[in-house]
């Protein structure tokens, strides 16, 4: 059984579609997207008489035919951001306090993710290639019922999935950030939620945990040290732990064989927690480049047999 | 959900709150890891004494050569920092532009093998600007001497990789802040020489020169003595001026020692990226560089004034030729200028003041290696043990091994071996190689990953409307290969020796025979390395 493990794709379309072909690029049996699935960055593009006006990589660009409004859509998307087309009073609307930009980045978010689950059904054959997809910290909840009723994705929030004899347990919740994002919980809720969700494994030596947050204190969860406004201290060279207690507590209590792992996307590494084998491929989405790990089970012996982490 | 806007007065992209959105980097935290990075205390008032290798060359005119062709390193590096905005660097970049083999062997070279080297060498400024002048100076002119001695080096060589083991051991928390705090108190000693080296005049110098030196060392008339022994042997130092160039830009290779680092932080930047993080990362790396430039220039012109130009050439010349009447120790401009106060007490404290500038800049002498360490053994390359750590001390025993054993090695012959000593330069020459194929993946950079380039903002950075970075590129590419063709063509530099060419060559050795023997034995294990930077397709 091999499985193609990728997250924090954070919106880039180009990721996206990365993801849905890697079953066939690295011969998976299954495809898991850890969380973050949705982008951070919404790009109003002005839409004027006869023309359309963007700013984009810094650049104000101006767009005189349809085909160059597609193409440049499609750069925006890319990237992980939303483009928006909209008349320059719109723009005035949403940057005024109010809510409205709340929800029109909640409208883009579904409307983006409708659109990637449009193209996952010819990719994943109707849904013949397992793909399983997870909400992250930074997904707003309105994702979920999406992904749930799509025909050819698992979403896997709280369950237990079985895929080619192994149990995959998911959680997109993490510990709280500076950022205050939707899925975050104090340690011990955090706790009892992965506690809930462990007790439903029939069998913990061929369980898989896919927890968002990595374990904290493993190398897994370095993140640059903030100060108070957010601004990387000592020009970056501080890294600190931001991991989960909870997440690292359970893994080393139900020491399953493998932990899967993202939201710390500069912390790509591999480590050992007991007989748990724990990694996080880290994330370059606004690279254009697919970060995963492509893991071989052995279903026999309940373990991991190969691993690697690639840059796709 | 809070949401807010960017731009100026209509919002041109509005960001919704979420994990990952930092502030941009502080450049003034960027200049100070710079501007330690090209140390002028530690390196550069070494490498200065060396002038005499090309007795005609100018320090100031290569030193400013120098510095404006590394600031086109410069722009090629922030290049490669806002396009490729990854932790790893110099590995990160190579691995996917050139291939996951380049990447691999360049990085372990260049970032890993050869500072083993550099351990010693960091051993012996720490022996020559603090133990030797420090003991010196509190009267015991014998046990300073001991630490010139082979056994002497060898054991502040020890100190230095203990020092820096303890350092990456504890992590770069609560050593960032020490190395802020010693980069002002080192601006502060500086301070202090200025004040001393404009204060007084070149006669009080010489008397000060000719007591100390009698006191300390019982040479009689020492200053005079120094351009005495060096003329006798045939050294007459240059008057100070910008020309001739021919003979000044052979001091060019020689400056690398302490010019060509200004980017050695760039294997820490993390994923951030915009618009304006172009001018932020060329920013903090130029002005740390030119700080550095202009620290030297003014420290050789108060040299020139209160010192004497001819002086100061011929003390470091008489000291590196053993002339009849050398200082036993290293003739350390902070130890001299701190004469000029008849006070020992003082003096020491301005010894201590200016070892700031070593002990704020040791601590980075193995986190890259760390980081490569690490890297490599997560592309499974190296063994997956390479990268454990420690449950309890989070301590990464297996990469501290990998580093500090064989820079134990090679200390001991660097002390105890005067031709490997000799070999100094083997420390640039490796990381320039490294540099160099960083340098060709700038100027690729465009034609290998368009689309990546083409939302890079370095791509936006134009003179008339020619993209700056790739010709930076070029321009440094011309710089590394004017080095390494003169390191390799002249033996005044110390590296084209038989045993220095074969030193280095058995480092790439053992990086390609790891390279191709981790795919050699992971292929039998049924991991493809090949697959790690195969780009999977889109459509």
């Amino acid at each position: 059984m091999k499985i193609f493990f990728a997250t924090d794709i954070h919106g880039s379309e180009i990721c996206w579609r990365k993801f849905l072909n890697a079953a066939a690029f690295y011969k998976a049996d299954a495809v898991v997207l850890g969380g973050d699935v949705t982008g951070k960055v919404l790009v109003p593009i002005l839409s004027m008489p006869g023309y359309w006006e963007v700013s984009f990589g810094g650049q104000r660009v101006r767009l005189e035919t349809r085909q160059e409004l597609d193409d440049i859509q499609r750069k925006i998307r890319d990237r992980g951001s939303y483009p928006a087309v909209m008349a320059p009073e719109e723009v005035d609307a949403l940057s005024e306090s109010g809510g409205s930009l709340d929800r029109r980045f909640t409208a883009e978010m579904t409307r983006g993710l409708d659109r990637w689950l449009d193209m996952a059904d010819g990719k994943l054959r109707g849904g013949e290639i397992p793909c399983i997809l997870n909400g992250g910290n930074d997904d707003v909840f309105e994702i979920d019922d999406i992904l749930e009723r799509s025909p050819c994705v698992s979403f896997a929030e709280g369950k237990v999935l079985d895929i080619g004899g192994f149990w995959l347990v998911s959680m997109g919740w993490t510990n709280p950030t500076p950022w205050h994002t939707f899925r975050e919980a104090p340690e011990d809720a955090l706790a009892a939620k992965i506690d809930a969700v462990a007790s439903q494994i029939p069998d913990m030596d061929r369980a898989i945990f896919n927890f968002h947050a990595p374990p904290y204190g493993t190398g897994l969860d370095e993140a640059p040290a903030l100060d108070e406004n957010l601004r990387p201290v000592h020009g970056g060279a501080v890294m600190k732990p931001v991991g989960s207690t909870a997440v690292r507590e359970a893994i080393l209590r139900y020491q399953p064989p493998l932990s899967v792992h993202g939201h710390i996307h500069e912390s790509r590494g591999v480590c050992k927690l007991g007989r748990t084998l724990s990694l996080n491929p880290g994330s370059s989405y606004s690279d254009g480049v697919l970060q995963g790990a492509i893991l071989e089970l052995n279903e026999k012996k309940g373990k991991v047999g190969k691993y690697i982490l690639v840059n796709g | 959900m809070t949401a807010g806007a960017v731009g100026e007065e209509r919002p041109t992209l509005f960001l919704r709150n979420a994990t990952g959105l930092v502030r941009g980097w502080s450049v003034r935290d960027s200049m100070i890891y710079a501007c330690l990075s090209t140390n002028v205390v530690t390196l550069g008032m070494v490498e200065w004494a060396y002038q005499s290798t090309f007795a005609r060359g100018q320090l100031l005119t290569a030193i400013v050569i120098s510095g404006i062709w590394v600031s086109f390193l410069v722009i090629a590096y922030t290049g490669l920092v806002v396009t490729i905005p990854r932790a790893g660097g110099d590995y990160v970049w190579q691995s996917r532009i050139l291939g996951s083999g380049v990447g691999f062997v360049m990085a372990a070279t260049g970032w890993w093998f050869i500072l083993w080297l550099w351990a010693p060498i960091y051993g012996a400024v720490l022996s020559e600007e603090f133990f030797q002048p420090i003991f010196a100076t509190l009267g015991t002119p014998s046990q300073a001497a001991w630490f010139a001695s082979h056994n002497g080096i060898f054991v502040v060589t020890l100190i230095t990789i203990a020092l820096a083991g303890v350092l990456v051991s504890i992590g770069m928390a609560g050593y960032a802040r020490v190395q802020k705090w010693c980069f002002y108190g080192g601006l502060l000693g500086f301070a202090v020489i200025v004040i001393l080296l404009l204060a007084f005049g070149r006669n009080t110098f010489i008397a000060s020169f000719n007591g100390e030196a009698s006191k300390l060392f019982g040479i009689g008339n020492a200053y005079h003595a120094q351009i005495a022994d060096t003329a006798k042997a045939g050294y007459v130092a240059p008057s100070l001026s910008f020309g001739p160039l021919g003979p000044s830009m052979l001091l060019v290779p020689m400056m690398m020692f302490y010019l060509l680092w200004p980017n050695w932080g760039t294997t820490l930047y993390g994923e951030i990226r915009g618009a304006s993080d172009f001018r932020r990362v060329f920013g903090g790396m130029f002005a740390g560089l030119w700080t550095t430039v202009a620290l030297s220039v003014v420290f050789l012109l108060l040299f020139a004034k209160t010192f004497g130009w001819a002086f100061y050439q011929s003390v470091n010349a008489n000291w590196l030729g053993a002339g009849a009447h050398a200082l036993p120790i290293f003739p350390y401009p902070v130890m001299m200028a701190g004469w000029l106060v008849n006070n020992s007490a003082f003096q020491v404290i301005l010894l201590l003041l200016m070892s700031l500038w070593f002990f704020g800049w040791v601590g980075t002498l193995f986190l890259s290696s760390t980081r490569v360490i690490f890297a490599a053994a997560f592309d499974r390359v190296l063994p997956d043990a390479a990268a454990t750590v420690s449950e309890k001390r989070r301590v990464p025993m297996a990469s501290l091994v990998l580093m500090l054993l064989p820079a134990v090695g090679l200390g001991a012959l660097y002390a105890y071996n005067s031709t490997f000593a000799s070999y100094t330069l083997d420390a640039t020459l490796v990381i320039a190689v490294t540099y160099l194929f960083s340098g060709v993946a700038v100027v690729i950079l465009p034609l290998r990953k368009p689309d990546l380039w083409a939302a890079s903002p370095a791509s936006r950075v134009k003179v008339l409307g020619v993209p700056v970075v790739p010709v930076a590129g070029l321009v440094t590419i011309g710089l590394l290969v004017y080095n390494l063709v003169e390191w390799l063509s002249r033996s005044a530099y110390g590296v084209n020796h038989g045993g220095s060419l074969i030193y280095m060559g058995a480092m790439y050795v053992l990086a390609i025979v790891i390279y191709v023997g981790a795919r050699v034995i992971r292929n039998r294990q049924g991991i493809d390395l090949g697959l790690i930077n195969k780009e999977i397709p889109v459509e």
